[in-house]
């Protein structure tokens, strides 16, 4: 859905007339999402500072659901790590039943190209925004989020709105809390990112063709080793040639999408990568060469780590702790769950509580399920997204979207329209039951201490309840734009 | 507001109003080669006549659709370079728009790059696209707002209790988040005042009624009420003249000069402070069609209005229009690289002198848009002739 003047005018005339000509509620047709308003939701937070229940609920999730607090100081926040570390562990069968509907999103690559270009990118946002509102395996999703800017694709270039569906479901979300090598070699070869990044006409067909560099450089800067990870302008060069050759079909019906690998274009001599010789005459190999080389690399460890960090920390996390999850990082492989295990413990992540500023996706969704919404993350969420600059797999670089604050402190506006919207139910095709929400967490000071994670001073307290619009006061707070 | 954030040189009151022709414009039948024989040889029924036109130098004849523009031509606040277009060789529209509003084959459009570089944090309004969707030349803007009148945003009177609530939560947060929010309330209070029907133009002036002088009348009022709008992004469809040219554009083209008349007539003096730039895809083939119009070609025109220009002139290096000075199938060549007028503009005002970040790829040679020593040299050595 294009951003219309209805969105604007919503804002002016409340409850419109016109809000009803938008979606209508969603019937669930008795299928409940994990957490209701109105079920014994046991207690919310009751602290005056953010104590660690509510911390790990904010990063490790897109943010507390009524009656997660209950539910994770029942069970320690020990217990809560470890199960979201093991996602296969934890039955997410009514999420999976939502997102079923988005017939794309299960389609082999080659299927894909029958859709028209709009349609799968409005499926493929409306998956993510309902993973990220109703899965029950929320590290899973926020890793999901994580990678998707770390190896980012814009959909709108070349094939990409076609090949991207696939790339999302078989390397962003499959390897999420896998393993790095194999989710950068799984990237490596994905048509999607031979589109995005022109592996694809990185090719030594004659003797005066000279390799498209902007893979390689990508690789080694953002991918891997980072930008001041000790590569130079010839090691660019020579990794660049260690994958000419590898091409994506895109002209044929048949087999259009295909990867493979085209000898004759290939430049078979012998390259220098990093310091590592790679003889003549590898073909194909030279590719798994270049990323034994570079996956598990000092320097891809402490990027990465550096990346983790300030996705889970701060924008300037701690060096004490980008060593620890760089070490965690070496020697495990490049797993990635004892690395993040590593950093949920490190005293710089216990201490961070509320200093992470929510990108506008975090915002949307955190908002959405701590209101419990009913949604299928359709109707005036994507206009929202698109307004506040952060409408998924639509970033046009490759460095994905910023994680920092200062970039996202223009989208205020944005939010506060979504906060009095969302107070008044008339955002399209999202439905609060703010009645049973306020009576389930036990009227209005719980409400507080639920969005907020702790008791409200007594400065918030005061401003908040005489807004006349409690919980648009809440969501647009400084405080919930912060986790 | 946002003083704190500027890239020292930016200046912090200058407005940028980018003007798209959408559909390819015909610069040769808005700026006429009046004393090209060659032109009315191949426009032999839609050629606009040398007595009809307005003169502007000893070559080029306004189209007379366009005459309202010619107080600013002759006041010196107008500039028109002809033979500007891109490199863009496609001839399609899609390609062609996206190549000049990205700014080369990057992604992200250049006026985001342009804010992103020249202002390191952008105020909540700093970037206004007056439109229904965010257009492409924006992408990747820190924040933009996208709307079609601002008068939608009817804020406190719906809610005031919940403005006062955010005054006095963002007004206790010591921070860069507190302060942003206090910005945005600032700005939100600036435009609660704003009414479009209260709008009194300066000078008595009268807009127009269409969109397009909408959109500027509206342009004109944000930048009079100081609420740190920084760029501007405005269209102006349906030049895709294949058919019944004449008919077709030239309503076109009043609604485009007398829309900038307007608006330069309404900010007056402060004119000084807001630039307008006015581009088009790609012009049209030189030879006239079978159905009275013309088919996509490559060199149209480009008009920059405001900002310090020294206008009343035309910027070109004309090789007359027979055969063999056109392009493929019969077109004017691009002589003035549109980056090469943008880059001089951002230059100027933008307080950017490494444009590297705005318009990565080849190198640029400012066209010289302000008679500035130096720059004007550039220009000539590149070819180019300030007539």
């Amino acid at each position: 859905m294009k951003p219309s003047r209805r969105s604007f005018l919503l804002w002016a005339g409340g409850f419109s007339a016109l809000a009803l000509s938008g979606c209508p509620p969603v019937n669930l047709a008795g299928v409940l999402p994990p957490s209701r308003p109105g079920e014994a939701l046991g207690a919310p937070p009751t602290g005056e500072k953010i104590d660690p229940v509510s911390h790990a609920l904010n990063r490790l999730t897109f943010g507390p659901t009524p009656g997660a607090h209950a539910r994770v100081s029942r069970m320690g926040v020990e217990a809560f790590l470890e199960e979201q570390l093991s996602p296969e562990t934890i039955d997410d069968t009514w999420c999976q039943y939502q997102v079923r509907r988005l017939e794309t999103l299960h389609l082999p690559a080659g299927e894909l190209f029958e859709y028209k270009a709009d349609f799968l990118q409005k499926e493929l946002s409306q998956g993510k925004l309902i993973r990220a509102v109703y899965s029950r395996r929320q590290l899973q999703e926020v890793m999901a989020d994580f990678w998707g800017d770390h190896f980012n694709i814009d959909m709108s270039k070349g094939d990409c709105p076609w090949l991207k569906v696939a790339d999302d479901r078989d390397i962003i979300r499959r390897h999420a809390l896998g393993s790095f090598p194999a989710m950068l070699r799984a990237s490596a070869l994905s048509p999607a990112m031979l589109w995005y990044l022109d592996g694809r006409s990185n090719r030594k067909n004659n003797a005066e063709a000279v390799p498209n560099e902007n893979y390689a450089r990508e690789l080694l800067e953002l991918h891997t080793l980072g930008v001041d990870g000790g590569y130079s302008q010839r090691d660019v060069m020579e990794v660049a040639r260690c994958l000419t050759g590898w091409y994506v079909r895109s002209e044929e019906m048949m087999n259009k999408g295909r990867v493979e690998f085209r000898a004759e274009w290939h430049d078979d001599g012998p390259k220098q990568v990093l310091g590592h010789a790679i003889p003549a005459g590898q073909g194909r190999k030279d590719l798994d060469r270049v990323l034994d080389i570079v996956a598990l690399h000092p320097m891809t460890a402490r990027h990465l780590a550096m990346k983790l960090c300030r996705y889970f920390i701060s924008d300037t996390p701690p060096e004490q702790a980008i060593g620890t999850v760089t070490g965690a990082f070496l020697n495990h492989g490049g797993a990635i769950r004892p690395t993040l295990r590593a950093l949920f413990h490190t005293d710089a992540f216990r201490q961070s509580a509320g200093q992470r500023f929510k990108r506008p996706f975090r915002y949307l969704a955190s908002a959405l399920r701590a209101t419990a919404a009913e949604t299928r993350g359709e109707g005036g969420l994507p206009d929202y997204l698109q307004r506040m600059g952060h409408a998924p797999y639509q970033y046009p670089t490759p460095d994905g979207y910023p994680v920092e604050e200062t970039p996202w402190l223009g989208t205020l506006l944005w939010r506060w329209h979504f906060a009095v919207a969302l107070a008044r139910n008339t955002v399209p095709g999202v439905h609060v039951d703010w009645a049973a929400l306020h009576a389930g967490l036990g009227g209005e000071t719980g409400l507080m201490t639920h969005f907020l994670g702790r008791q409200p001073n007594g400065d918030e307290r005061t401003a908040i309840a005489a807004s006349g619009l409690v919980p648009a006061a809440l969501l647009a707070s400084p405080a919930f734009q912060r986790y | 507001m946002q003083q704190g954030f500027l890239t020292p040189g930016a200046e912090t009151d200058h407005t940028l109003v980018v003007v798209f022709l959408r559909g390819g414009a015909d610069g040769l039948n808005m700026v006429v080669p009046v004393e090209d024989d060659e032109y009315y040889r191949q426009r032999g029924r839609i050629g606009i006549g040398q007595g009809d036109t307005a003169r502007l130098d000893d070559l080029f004849g306004f189209n007379p659709a366009l005459a309202s523009l010619l107080p600013a031509y002759h006041d010196g606040d107008l500039v028109v370079i002809h033979q500007a277009g891109s490199e863009d060789r496609t001839r399609s529209h899609f390609e062609a728009q996206d190549f000049m509003e990205h700014g080369g084959h990057v992604m992200g459009g250049w006026l985001a790059r342009y804010l992103r570089t020249a202002y390191r944090q952008a105020g909540p309004l700093s970037a206004i696209a007056l439109a229904k969707t965010q257009p492409e030349v924006l992408r990747g803007a820190p924040a933009s707002v996208v709307m079609e009148s601002f008068d939608t945003f009817d804020f406190g009177a719906s809610a005031p209790g919940f403005f006062d609530a955010l005054s006095s939560l963002y007004g206790a947060e010591r921070n860069d988040l507190g302060e942003a929010g206090r910005d945005m309330l600032n700005a939100m209070r600036k435009l609660e005042t704003l009414r479009e029907a209260d709008y009194r133009p300066e000078h008595d002036v009268r807009y127009p009624t269409d969109d397009f002088a909408h959109g500027l009348r509206q342009t004109a009022q944000l930048i009079r009420a100081e609420v740190g709008v920084r760029a501007v992004s405005l269209d102006l469809n349906g030049w895709d003249s294949h058919f019944a040219e004449g008919p077709l554009i030239t309503p076109l083209m009043r609604r485009l000069a007398d829309g900038l008349d307007a608006f330069q007539r309404d900010l007056g003096p402060e004119m000084a402070h807001v630039t307008v730039v006015v581009m088009s895809e790609f012009g049209r083939r030189v030879y006239e069609n079978a159905s009275l119009g013309t088919d996509h070609g490559r060199g149209g025109v480009m008009f920059v209005l405001g900002g310090g220009v020294r206008g009343g002139r035309v910027i070109h290096d004309w090789p007359g229009l027979s055969p063999e000075h056109l392009e493929g199938p019969g077109d004017l060549p691009v002589v003035f690289n549109y980056r090469n007028v943008l880059a001089s503009i951002l230059r100027r005002h933008g307080g950017v002198d490494d444009l590297k970040p705005v318009f990565p790829g080849p190198a640029l040679s400012p066209v010289d848009l302000y008679g500035e020593d130096g720059t004007r040299e550039a220009s000539l050595e590149g070819g180019g002739r300030a007539a």
